[in-house]
C-alpha cells in the first residue's frame, strides 16, 4: 500500500498519451520525468537519482519540502504547470486514476462521483488500492466535509440527507491517539475487517421508507460495476463529437430531402404564389378613397350623416323615409320631362322628313329662304349689316392686294406650267372657280342689293339648265322662249280687273290702248325672233343630222371595233403564215361594208343584226352537225366543260381566218353581245370548229399543231439516232464528271516511276521491275483512296453525285459542341426534334413548353425554403408514378414496334 | 359513281366504331410526335433524364392536344371519286362529275378562250385564291378565282416566258424578252432586274424572299427581293435549261438540264448540292411532292420517272411525254402533254402512281403549263388558246391554315401577314438537303486543314520553346558560350523543320495539281483565260 503524492506535468501527460490507455487499465502510472526541471537544477538531479528510501522516511521528508516551501499540497494541474515551484521535483510517482486526479476538467463534475480532495487536504490515508469504490466511500473525512459525502450519497441512493446525516455523526466517534493522517491509518482499516461496506450503510435504513428503492439502486449498480473509463484524448473525444453532430444533423437534414428532390426535378419553380400585388377588386379600391375637393367632402358629409348610416345599417326602409320628395315636385318633373321628350321627338319626326325630301327645288327654295331670313336679318339689323359689308369689303381688299386667286398659288401655277389641256375636267374646273372668284371678289360691287337680284337670276338661269347646253342651243333655246313669253302676252286676254280703282272705265281704256301698243311691238318682235330662229335653224339641223350619224355610229359601236379586231387579226395570221391573200381581201370587204353600214340609217342599222342572226343560226347548226359528225367522242367533252365569264375579258373571237364566213359571219359576232350567253357558247364552239376544219390552222412555231398529231408524233430516223447518240454522250459525260468530283476530293495516287540508275543498278533494276516498297506504298495509297471514296453518300449510287463540301456559311447554324448535360449526339438531336413554337402547338401546350425555370414577378422576395412535411404516402406516390411512367413508355414502345409489325 | 369536291364543309358526327378511333388517334398523335422520342434508358446522366422525360412528357401531351383539336380544327373531308362495279376512274369525264357536284363546285369548271396570245402560263397564289396568267405573246392577266374577277390585265408586248406570284397577290414577276420585271397588282412596273437577264423559269421561295431564275445562259440567280441583293448567281454549266422547281420541303432548287441531268442548289454555294443523272434525253419537267420526299422527272426520251429522294433512287419509272407536271396538295401528279392531261394517283400507299383521271382538251390545244390548285380540288390548265380548269376530286387539302394561307384573306390579315412574314424571313444559308439538321451538332470536316495563320502560329510556339531550353552546366569545355549557343541553334532549327516540311509538301501538291489543270485544258496562251473553270463538288 503506497499512499503517494503525485506530481504530474502537463509535459509528462502529453508525452505519455499512449500509455493513458494502459493506466486505464492498472490505475498505475510510469514514471515520468520532467526535462525542464532535469535541466534546470542539478542538486534535485542528484536527489531524483538518489537512493531509494523506505516510504515513512520519504513521508518526511516531503512533509518537510512542503513545509520549507509554503507549498500546499496540491494534486491540480494548474499548480502543476508552475515551474519555479519546488516540487517539480523529480519523483518516483504512483499511478493514480486519472479520473482522480481531475485533469483538465475534461469530465462533467456531475459525473465525478469521485471524492475530491479538500485543498487543505493533509495526507491520509489512502484505502486500498484495489477498488475505488472503497477509496470513494471507505473516505472518512475529518476535516468535515460531510456535506459533500452526504450529497454524494443521495446521489447514489436517491434518499434526503437527513438519512445519512444522523447515522454519520454516531458513525464519528472513534478516536485516536494520534492525529488521523495518511501515515497513521486507523487500525480497524489497517486490520481490513473494519472497513465500512455499502451493506453496513445500509443496514441502518433497513425498514425505513425508500429502502427497497435505495437497495435495488444499488444491486443494480453492483451489478453494473463497469469501471469508469479514463477519458479519451482531446482529438479522439472530439472526432467523435463530430461524429456523432454529424449523426445527428444528417438525421436533421434528410428530413428535407424529399422537399429539395422535389424542387430539383420540377421542371418550374414559383416564387410568386401567394403574393398580392396591389389591390384587385373595385371594393378594395373604393374603400381606400378619401374625398379631397370640396365636392368630394360634400358628397362624402352627405354619404357619412349619422342618419344615413344609422338607416343603412339597420335597415333599408328608414332610408326611404329619408328620400321624400313632395307630390307636386315629383309632378311637375314628369312634365318637365314629358314636354322635353316629345319636343325631341317633333323635332327629330321633323329632321326626319326634311331629309327625306329629295326634291331639288324644295331644297333650293329652303337655300333661298335661309338666305331671305339671314338678309332679312342684316336688313333688320344694322349693325350686323354693317359688320357683314365691312368683313365683305376687307376680304375684296385682301384679295386685291394678296391676288390670292389668281393663279398665283403654287397649285395654279404648276397646273399652268403643265399646260391646262392635260388635266382632268375636275382639275379644270376647280381652275375655273377659282377665277371666277377672284372676278367676284375684285369686282366692284355698287350694293349689296343688286348683287343679291343678279344672284336670283342666276338661280333662274340654272332652273332652265340653260348653262349646260351649248352655245348654238342656248341661242335658239333663248329665242324660242322669248317667243314663247310673246306669244303667251299676245294670246293671254288679260283678265281685266273688275274691282278698284283700275276697274273704272277711264282707267280700263287706257289700258286697252297701252296693250294694243305692247300688243303691236310684241309682233314685231315675234316676226324678228322667227327671222332669227329659221337662220339658226339650218346649222343646227345639219347639227342633228350629225349627231343621229354619231349616234348611228354609237350603234355600231362594235363594229368598229370589229374593224379594229380584223385589222389586228390580218396581223396575226400573217403571223401564223396562212394564206395571206385571202385574208388581206377579207379584211379589206370587212372594212368596206363596215363603211357602208356607217352610211346606214339608224333604222336599218337595227334590223341588220336580227335579220342575220337568223341567217347565221341556220348556216351555224349545218356546220356544228357537220362538225359532230366528224368528231370523236374524246374531244367533245372540253364543249361542256366550256364556260363563259364575264364579258370584260372574253374575247371571244376565232383564232384562225374566218375565210368560210364572209361578212355574215362577221355580223353575227357583232350581234352576240346582244345574243344570250347560250349563243355564246355556240359561237364559241363554231369558233373551235374553225380551228379544227381548217386545215390551215396549223401553227408554225409550236403553239398549235394539227390536232390528231399533237398527242405523240414519231421522231423522225435523224431525230432518232440524235437522241441515241446524245444519251450515250450523257451517261459518259456523267461518269466523267463523276469522277472529276472524286478527283478533287481524293486524288489518285501517282504511278511509281523510277529514274533509271537511281537507287539500284540498272540491270538489277530492269530484271526485278520497281522496288516493292514502291508497289506497296502505292498500293497503300490507292486502298486509302477507295475507302474514302466508299465512305462517301453517293457510293452505291452510279448516276447521283452527292456534294461533301461544308457549307461555311451554314456553319452557324450549327452547335460547335454538344450542350452541357448530354454526352450523345443522338440523345440530343432526338431532344430538339420538336418544333416549341406557337406556330407548332396548341395553345394549350405552349406554356409548358417554353414555361422558364423559374417564375418569378419582379419586385417579389424570395423568402429560404421552409419545411413542409410531405407525407410518406405522397412519396411513395410521387415514386410510384416515376416508375409507372417509365413502364407505360416502355409499353407503348413495345405496342408501337408490334404496329410496325403489323404493317 | 360518286363524286365528292373538297370543302363542302361537313362534319362527321357519326361516332366511328371506338377501335378505330382511338387507331386513328394513335397515327395523329404519332404525326405530331415527330419521330421516336429519346430512349431514356440508355442515359446515365440522371439529372438529364428527368429532365428529358419531363420534356417528353410535355412533348406527349402537345401532340395529343393536337391530335384532339385536328377534329375540330380541321372538319371537312378531302374530295373523292367512287366507282362501283367495272367503272374505271379514269373513263370518267368532266360533264359526267359536274353532274354530280354541287353548283360551286360545277362552276369551277370552265374555259377562257384566248386564242391570239399564245400559249399561257399560270401561277397561283398560296392560298389559291389568285391567280396569274401570261400569254407567251405579252399578255398579263391577275385574277381572282374565288370571284371570277379579273384584277387587271394588261400588255407588255414582249415574249413573256415565265410568271410567278411573290409574297402575296399584290406583287408578281414576270420573265419577259430580256429581262425579268416585278409587277404590282394594278399592273405597275416595280423594277425591271436586268441581272437576271433572259430569264426562261422563274421561282419564289416564299419563306427566304428569293426570286430565283434560270436564263438562257444556264445562268442561276438568286435574289433577295426585300434588299435587292442578288444572293447566288452561279452557272450551273449544263446548257439551257427549261425545267426548275423548288423542293417545298427544304427550298431547294432542282434544274434540269438537256443533258438529262438534274442539278439542286442552294444559294449559298457555288457547286451543286446534288446531281443526278435522271434521264438519258433532255429533262423536260420537273415536280416535287409536297413532302419533300419524291421528285417526278420526264424526260424526252419517253419517260416519266418518280424519285426518292432520301435514297436518290428511282422508285417508278413509266413511259410517256410530259411537257409539264405538278403535284397536289395530296400527292395526285399531273402530267400533261400536248392536250392531254392525266392524272397519277398513289392509292396503294406505297407510292406507286397508277392512273386516275384523265382529261382532254380540244385537239390542237397544245398545254404549256398544268397547276393544282391549293385547297381546291381544281386543276389549272393554261394552254395555247388561254386557260381551263377542271375538277379532280381529292387533290387539294380541305382545311386550310388561316396562319399558313388564307382564301378569305382582308386587307388588313393580308397586311399583318406580310410583316409578319418579313420578321420571320429566313436567312439563305438555311437552304440545305435536310433542314432538320439545323441546330444539331455541327459535321465533322474530313480533313481539318489548319489555317495559314494557325500554323504560323504553332511554328512560333515551337521556336519559343526551343530557345528558352537552358542547357546543363558542363564541365571541360562543352559548356562554352559559342558551344552553348550553338546548340540553342540547333534546337531551334530541329523546332522549325516539321512545319517546313509540310510548307514544302503543301507547295508540291499545289505545283503538282498545277500542272495536271494546265496539261488538262491545253489552250493556246492567248485563250486560257478563257479556260471553263469547273465549280468543284
Amino acid at each position: 500500500m503506497m499512499a503517494d503524492k503525485k506530481r504530474k506535468s502537463k509535459d509528462g501527460m502529453a508525452q505519455s498519451g499512449k500509455k493513458d490507455r494502459e493506466f486505464r487499465n492498472n490505475k498505475r502510472k510510469n514514471l515520468s520525468y520532467n526535462k525542464k526541471n532535469k535541466k534546470e537544477d542539478a542538486s534535485e538531479k542528484r536527489r531524483r537519482h538518489g537512493p531509494r528510501l523506505p516510504n515513512a522516511l520519504r513521508k518526511e521528508l516531503d512533509v518537510f519540502n512542503r513545509t520549507v516551501e509554503g507549498e500546499p499540497s496540491d494534486v491540480d494541474e494548474r499548480i502543476d504547470s508552475d515551474d519555479a515551484v519546488g516540487n517539480d521535483v523529480y519523483e518516483y510517482e504512483e499511478g493514480i486514476a486519472e479520473e482522480e486526479s481531475k485533469k483538465n476538467r475534461r469530465f462533467d463534475t456531475v459525473e465525478n462521483y469521485q471524492y475530491e480532495l479538500p485543498e487543505d487536504f493533509q495526507d491520509s490515508d489512502v484505502a486500498s488500492d484495489e477498488g475505488e469504490d472503497e477509496d470513494n466511500i471507505g473516505y472518512d473525512n475529518e476535516n468535515g466535509n460531510e456535506g459533500r459525502h452526504t450529497r454524494m450519497l443521495e446521489e447514489i441512493t436517491g434518499l434526503p440527507s437527513d438519512v445519512f446525516g444522523g447515522r454519520k455523526k454516531k458513525d464519528i466517534i472513534i478516536t485516536e491517539a494520534y492525529p488521523e493522517s495518511e501515515y497513521n491509518p486507523s487500525s480497524d482499516i489497517l486490520d481490513g475487517d473494519g472497513r465500512i461496506s455499502i451493506q453496513d450503510l445500509l443496514d441502518p435504513l433497513h425498514g425505513k421508507s425508500g429502502f427497497s428503492k435505495l437497495r435495488k439502486n444499488l444491486q443494480r449498480m453492483n451489478k453494473k460495476s463497469v469501471p469508469t473509463l479514463a477519458p479519451l484524448p482531446k482529438p479522439e473525444q472530439e472526432r467523435l463529437e463530430r461524429k456523432a453532430a454529424y449523426e445527428h444533423s444528417k438525421k436533421d437534414i434528410t428530413k428535407w430531402e424529399p422537399l429539395v428532390k422535389r424542387n430539383r426535378e420540377a421542371p418550374t419553380l414559383y416564387f410568386d404564389e401567394d403574393v398580392d400585388l396591389g389591390f384587385s377588386t373595385i371594393g378594395a379600391i373604393a374603400s381606400e378613397f378619401e374625398p379631397r375637393t370640396d365636392f368630394e367632402k360634400k358628397i362624402a358629409s352627405l354619404v357619412n350623416q349619422n342618419e344615413v348610416v344609422e338607416a343603412h345599417k339597420k335597415d333599408g326602409a328608414r332610408l326611404l323615409e329619408l328620400n321624400k320628395i313632395s307630390v307636386e315636385e315629383v309632378m311637375d318633373r314628369q312634365q318637365r320631362l314629358a314636354k322635353m321628350r316629345s319636343l325631341l321627338f317633333r323635332h327629330e319626326m321633323k329632321a326626319k322628313r326634311v331629309k327625306k325630301i329629295k326634291s331639288k327645288t324644295y331644297h333650293r327654295l329652303l337655300k333661298k329662304e335661309r338666305r331671305k331670313t339671314a338678309e332679312a336679318a342684316l336688313q333688320m339689323d344694322p349693325e350686323a349689316a354693317k359688320e357683314h359689308a365691312m368683313k365683305q369689303e376687307f376680304k375684296r381688299a385682301e384679295e386685291r392686294m394678296t391676288l390670292k386667286h389668281k393663279n398665283s398659288s403654287r397649285w395654279a401655277k404648276r397646273i399652268l406650267q403643265r399646260g391646262l389641256q392635260v388635266q382632268d375636267e375636275a382639275t379644270r374646273e376647280a381652275f375655273g372657280e377659282q377665277l371666277s372668284r377672284h372676278a367676284a371678289l375684285t369686282r366692284k360691287i355698287n350694293s349689296v342689293k343688286e348683287s343679291s337680284s343678279s344672284d336670283d337670276s342666276s338661280d333662274d338661269y340654272d332652273s332652265d339648265d340653260m348653262l349646260a347646253s351649248p352655245d348654238g342651243d342656248a341661242k335658239s333655246k333663248l329665242l324660242m322662249k322669248a317667243k314663247e313669253k310673246t306669244l303667251k302676252v299676245l294670246e293671254g286676254d288679260e283678265e281685266l280687273p273688275k274691282s278698284g280703282v283700275l276697274s273704272l272705265p277711264f282707267m280700263v281704256r287706257g289700258l286697252k290702248k297701252r296693250k294694243e301698243a305692247a300688243d303691236e311691238e310684241a309682233k314685231l318682235a315675234l316676226e324678228e325672233y322667227e327671222s332669227s330662229l329659221k337662220q339658226l335653224e339650218d346649222p343646227s339641223a345639219s347639227g342633228s343630222c350629225e349627231r343621229g350619224a354619231s349616234s348611228g355610229m354609237r350603234v355600231f359601236g362594235v363594229p368598229k371595233r370589229v374593224v379594229n379586231e380584223t385589222s389586228k387579226k390580218v396581223k396575226s395570221d400573217n403571223y401564223y403564215a396562212n394564206s395571206d391573200s385571202e385574208d388581206d381581201v377579207e379584211a379589206q370587204e370587212d372594212i368596206v361594208i363596215e363603211n357602208n353600214q356607217n352610211d346606214k340609217s339608224l333604222r336599218e342599222a337595227d334590223i341588220d343584226p336580227s335579220l342575220l342572226r337568223e341567217e347565221f343560226e341556220i348556216s351555224h347548226d349545218s356546220l356544228f352537225k357537220s362538225f359532230q359528225d366528224a368528231e370523236d367522242p374524246e374531244t367533245k367533252t372540253t364543249y361542256d366543260v366550256a364556260f363563259l365569264a364575264s364579258d370584260s375579258w372574253k374575247k371571244m373571237r376565232g383564232s384562225s381566218d374566218a375565210s368560210k364566213q364572209t361578212e355574215a359571219s362577221n355580223h353575227v359576232r357583232k350581234s352576240e353581245i346582244t345574243v344570250g350567253p347560250m349563243k355564246h357558247d355556240q359561237s364559241f364552239e363554231e369558233n373551235d370548229d374553225d380551228c379544227d376544219t381548217d386545215s390551215g390552222g396549223e401553227m408554225v412555231d409550236g403553239i398549235l399543231s394539227s390536232g390528231p398529231k399533237s398527242t405523240y408524233e414519231l421522231p423522225s430516223q435523224a431525230e432518232l439516232i440524235l437522241r441515241a447518240f446524245a444519251g450515250d454522250d450523257v451517261q459518259e459525260d456523267f461518269d466523267k464528271d463523276k469522277e472529276a468530283v472524286l478527283d478533287e476530293e481524293n486524288p489518285e495516287p501517282e504511278k511509281p516511276v523510277l529514274l533509271p540508275g537511281w537507287g539500284q543498278w540498272t540491270d538489277i533494276q530492269k530484271k526485278k521491275g520497281l522496288p516493292s516498297w514502291m508497289l506497296e506504298e502505292h498500293e497503300m495509297a490507292k486502298k486509302k483512296r477507295n475507302e474514302s471514296l466508299k465512305k462517301r453518300k453517293d457510293a452505291h449510287l452510279s448516276n447521283v453525285i452527292i456534294s461533301e463540301k461544308l457549307d461555311r456559311k451554314a456553319e452557324k447554324l450549327h452547335t460547335k459542341t454538344l450542350p452541357y448535360p448530354y454526352t450523345s449526339k443522338e440523345v440530343f438531336e432526338q431532344s430538339i426534334r420538336m418544333p416549341i413554337g406557337p406556330e407548332f402547338n396548341p395553345a394549350t401546350a405552349i406554356g409548358a413548353l417554353n414555361r422558364p425555370e423559374v417564375v418569378k414577378k419582379a419586385g417579389v422576395i424570395i423568402k429560404p425554403i421552409q419545411y413542409e412535411d410531405m407525407n410518406v404516402r405522397e412519396r411513395a406516390e410521387t415514386h410510384k408514378h416515376n416508375g409507372q411512367r417509365q413502364r407505360k413508355a416502355k409499353d407503348k414502345n413495345q405496342s408501337m414496334r408490334k404496329k410496325a409489325a403489323k404493317v | 359513281m360518286e363524286v365528292k369536291a373538297a370543302n363542302m364543309d361537313r362534319i362527321n358526327l357519326i361516332p366511328a366504331a371506338e377501335q378505330g378511333v382511338s387507331e386513328e388517334e394513335d397515327m395523329k398523335v404519332k404525326k405530331y410526335l415527330r419521330g421516336k422520342a429519346t430512349d431514356l434508358g440508355a442515359l446515365q446522366d440522371k439529372k438529364l433524364k428527368g429532365q428529358l422525360a419531363v420534356r417528353e412528357e410535355l412533348y406527349g401531351k402537345s401532340a395529343q392536344a393536337a391530335a384532339k383539336a385536328e377534329k375540330w380544327l380541321m372538319p371537312s373531308e378531302g374530295g373523292y371519286l367512287e366507282v362501283e362495279g367495272i367503272e374505271k376512274t379514269w373513263r370518267i369525264r368532266q360533264e359526267a362529275i359536274a353532274g354530280e357536284v354541287d353548283v360551286l363546285s360545277s362552276r369551277k369548271q370552265f374555259d377562257i378562250v384566248l386564242p391570239e396570245l399564245g400559249p399561257y402560263t399560270l401561277d397561283l397564289s398560296l392560298s389559291g385564291r389568285y391567280m396569274v396568267a401570261a400569254g407567251r405573246k405579252g399578255h398579263l392577266a391577275l385574277l381572282d378565282m374565288k370571284n371570277m374577277d379579273l384584277i387587271k390585265e394588261f400588255q407588255v408586248r414582249e415574249t413573256v416566258r415565265d410568271v410567278v406570284f411573290l409574297h402575296n397577290q399584290k406583287l408578281f414577276a414576270a420573265a419577259q424578252k430580256k429581262y425579268v420585271y416585278m409587277y404590282s397588282d394594278n399592273g405597275t412596273e416595280l423594277h425591271c432586274l436586268k441581272e437576271h437577264g433572259a430569264a426562261a423559269r422563274l421561282q419564289f421561295l416564299n419563306k427566304h424572299f428569293l426570286l430565283t431564275s434560270i436564263n438562257k445562259l444556264g445562268q442561276l440567280h438568286f435574289q433577295d427581293i426585300t434588299t435587292g441583293e442578288m444572293v447566288g448567281n452561279f452557272r450551273t454549266g449544263l446548257g439551257r435549261s427549261d425545267a426548275m422547281e423548288v423542293n417545298p420541303f427544304n427550298n431547294v432548287t432542282a434544274v434540269g438540264h438537256s443533258g438529262g441531268t438534274v442539278s439542286m442548289w442552294k444559294p449559298t454555294s457555288a457547286a451543286p448540292l446534288v446531281k443526278m443523272l435522271c434521264h438519258q434525253g433532255p429533262v423536260t419537267a420537273l415536280a416535287f411532292h409536297s413532302n419533300g420526299h419524291l421528285m417526278a422527272t420526264a424526260g424526252m426520251e419517253r419517260k416519266i420517272k418518280l424519285w426518292d429522294l432520301r435514297k436518290f433512287e428511282v422508285l417508278q419509272t413509266s413511259p410517256g411525254h410530259a411537257k409539264t407536271m405538278n403535284f397536289s396538295q395530296k400527292g395526285l401528279l399531273a402530267t400533261a402533254t400536248g392536250s392531254y392531261v392525266q392524272i397519277l394517283g398513289d392509292f396503294s400507299g406505297s407510292q406507286e402512281y397508277s392512273r386516275y383521271m384523265g382529261h382532254s382538251m380540244a385537239k390542237g390545244y397544245q398545254i404549256q403549263k398544268v397547276v393544282f390548285r391549293p385547297y381546291e380540288d381544281v386543276l389549272a390548265i393554261g394552254h395555247s388558246m388561254g386557260w381551263s380548269s377542271i375538277l379532280i376530286p381529292g387533290s387539294g387539302e380541305p382545311n386550310f391554315d388561316t396562319w399558313v394561307a388564307n382564301p378569305f384573306e382582308t386587307r388588313k390579315q393580308r397586311n399583318e401577314k406580310e410583316v409578319r412574314s418579313l420578321l420571320d424571313k429566313l436567312p439563305p444559308e438555311t437552304i440545305m438537303l435536310d433542314p432538320t439538321k439545323i441546330g444539331s451538332v455541327k459535321p465533322t470536316r474530313k480533313k481539318e486543314q489548319p489555317t495559314k495563320q494557325e500554323r504560323e502560329a504553332g511554328k512560333e510556339a515551337a521556336v519559343e520553346g526551343a530557345k528558352s531550353i537552358s542547357f546543363k552546366k558542363k564541365t571541360k569545355g562543352r559548356s562554352k558560350s559559342s558551344k552553348v549557343a550553338k546548340k540553342k541553334q540547333e534546337a531551334v532549327a530541329n523546332a522549325k523543320k516539321p512545319f517546313l516540311e509540310q510548307q514544302a509538301k503543301d507547295a508540291e501538291t499545289s505545283k503538282k495539281k498545277r500542272k495536271r489543270n494546265e496539261v488538262e485544258n491545253q489552250l493556246p496562251k492567248s485563250l486560257q483565260r478563257f479556260a471553263r473553270k469547273v465549280p468543284t463538288t
